[in-house]
């Protein structure tokens, strides 16, 4: 086994990629969950308006394969004058796509509280928009918590895509040395083994964050 | 006693759900220190009427006033400010579940009337004390019993100082045990002076509490008048049916008790 292939090509060409990744995926992450509260809390007490907008926006942001999104941005947009460098496209892709699905999550939890809370909040005074924000909003993030990390997670998986608008991230360096060098099988297991390091240490953190948020009520299993 | 003006005032009002006319053309006068008990079946309309007076339910026809002054439910600052008059006791509390009881409490007061969060606390703190509640403050509502529960809520709305309060069947999801804990505190409101609308079917709690009851059907008002009159004398047949009925079930659950 040729072990200096390994330190020499693969270590500093993974490094480079890794820290690319990351790059995509903490701002995509932070703008989709964002995005997701958001679109979620509309469709469930948004005004009509913003209820039919947020609907269109899941059907939309889920229907068309992500793929087709990111090429939309990236080599649809200029025909309308609009110039987005590879890494922009590729965020504004995922945050979309992302922030499609973690509305659905929102919207699940937000609908599993019981109206009676919000009218107690409406008793005391509260404005329905306040009330959704400071009562609902609090219990429904917990509840959507595990459903929000599982998307995290395909988040890690599906910024892979990035280098087919020639953002060269993890996958792309991978793609690059694996043809330099015709050793296919060796790059794409070690790049695999470093998505699968990224996925362990998301959940994990994850993990920290649900035990961290959760109060009597809204337990997680313990372990 | 001169009664001047009425604290809280229903003017003829009309609510529909659809097909189903609930409330047809009820009025009701609360003055200050008053407490009225509404009786009545299921489905004659007494949960809707309190969820009216503070708009919790839109209806179609009918006014509401606060000291004579008519609320506008479309003008919301008003309306927002008039609802924190109208303390409202829900039958399943309705606690806000990822707050403790102490933040339950604090938390109309900071989001709601801007008070400074130490102020806040010092007052919440002092209500739940008043509800007897001083070493649970710091809990959750899913670690406190019903009748606990119940009496945070109390504490809740008081904390708002509300000018009346209205009590929607507050110990109809409480196992008998915890009952007399709510009724308690509920008397000790009565012996402050606190004006109150009450739907029960707690019929011996409301007979000694009551300075009206008003027995209500099908949306209307069919006969008030106080406790004695109604428990023991009514009027007219279907209010003695009840009201009979009622004491027989609750003299059999004490027999048994």
């Amino acid at each position: 086994m040729d072990l200096s292939f390994y330190t020499q090509e693969v270590a500093p060409a993974m490094l480079r990629g890794l820290w690319v990744s990351i790059g995509l995926i903490l701002p995509s992450a932070v703008f989709g969950l964002a995005i997701g509260i958001l679109a979620g809390t509309l469709r469930v007490y948004g005004r009509p308006f913003w209820k039919r907008l947020s609907e269109i926006y899941g059907l939309l942001f889920r229907g068309f394969p992500l793929l087709v999104q990111l090429y939309l941005w990236y080599f649809g947009l200029p025909q309308l004058g609009i110039y987005l460098s590879p890494f922009a496209a590729a965020v504004l892709g995922f945050s979309l796509c992302s922030g499609a699905y973690h509305a659905e999550y929102v919207r699940g939890a937000l609908r599993a509280i019981k109206q009676g809370q919000l009218q107690a909040a409406r008793s005391l005074g509260f404005s329905r928009a306040r009330a959704v924000y400071s009562i609902l909003l609090p219990q429904a993030i917990r509840r959507a918590l595990p459903g929000c990390g599982n998307e995290l997670i395909y988040l890690i998986k599906y910024s892979s895509l990035a280098y087919m608008v020639t953002c060269i991230e993890l996958t792309g360096e991978a793609k690059i040395l694996a043809s330099m060098f015709f050793k296919y099988l060796e790059v794409f297991f070690v790049v695999g083994a470093v998505y699968l390091a990224l996925v362990s240490l998301a959940s994990w953190g994850l993990n920290r964050l649900e035990r961290y948020v959760s109060i009597p009520g809204f337990e997680c299993v313990r372990r | 006693m001169t009664r001047t003006q009425p604290v809280l005032r229903l003017e003829n009002i009309h609510k529909r759900y659809g097909d189903a006319e609930v409330l047809k053309g009820v009025s009701l006068e609360l003055f200050k220190g008053d407490i009225k008990v509404i009786l009545g079946p299921s489905g004659s309309g007494k949960s809707t009427l309190l969820h009216c007076i503070n708009f919790l339910v839109s209806f179609e026809q009918g006014r509401v006033f606060l000291r004579e002054q008519a609320i506008n439910p479309a003008n919301k600052p008003e309306l927002y400010a008039y609802r924190q008059k109208i303390g409202m006791i829900f039958q399943d509390f309705n606690l806000f579940d990822h707050l403790t009881a102490l933040e339950n409490v604090q938390i109309g007061l900071v989001r709601v009337k801007k008070i400074p969060k130490r102020e806040a606390r010092e007052r919440a703190l002092a209500e739940l004390s008043r509800v007897g509640l001083a070493e649970h403050v710091s809990k959750y509502p899913a670690e406190l019993s019903g009748g606990q529960k119940q009496r945070v809520s109390i504490a809740r709305a008081l904390a708002m100082d509300p000018e009346v309060m209205l009590l929607d069947e507050p110990t109809s999801a409480l196992d008998p045990e915890l009952i007399g804990e709510v009724h308690a505190v509920i008397r000790d409101l009565a012996a402050g002076g606190m004006t109150m609308a009450l739907v029960t079917h707690e019929i011996g709690f409301a007979g000694t509490l009551a300075r009206e009851i008003l027995f209500m059907e099908n949306g209307v008002i069919i006969e008030q008048g106080p406790p004695d009159r109604i428990l023991n004398h009514a009027q007219q047949e279907r209010t003695r049916e009840f009201c009979s009925k009622i004491a027989r079930l609750h003299n059999r659950s004490q027999e048994t008790a």
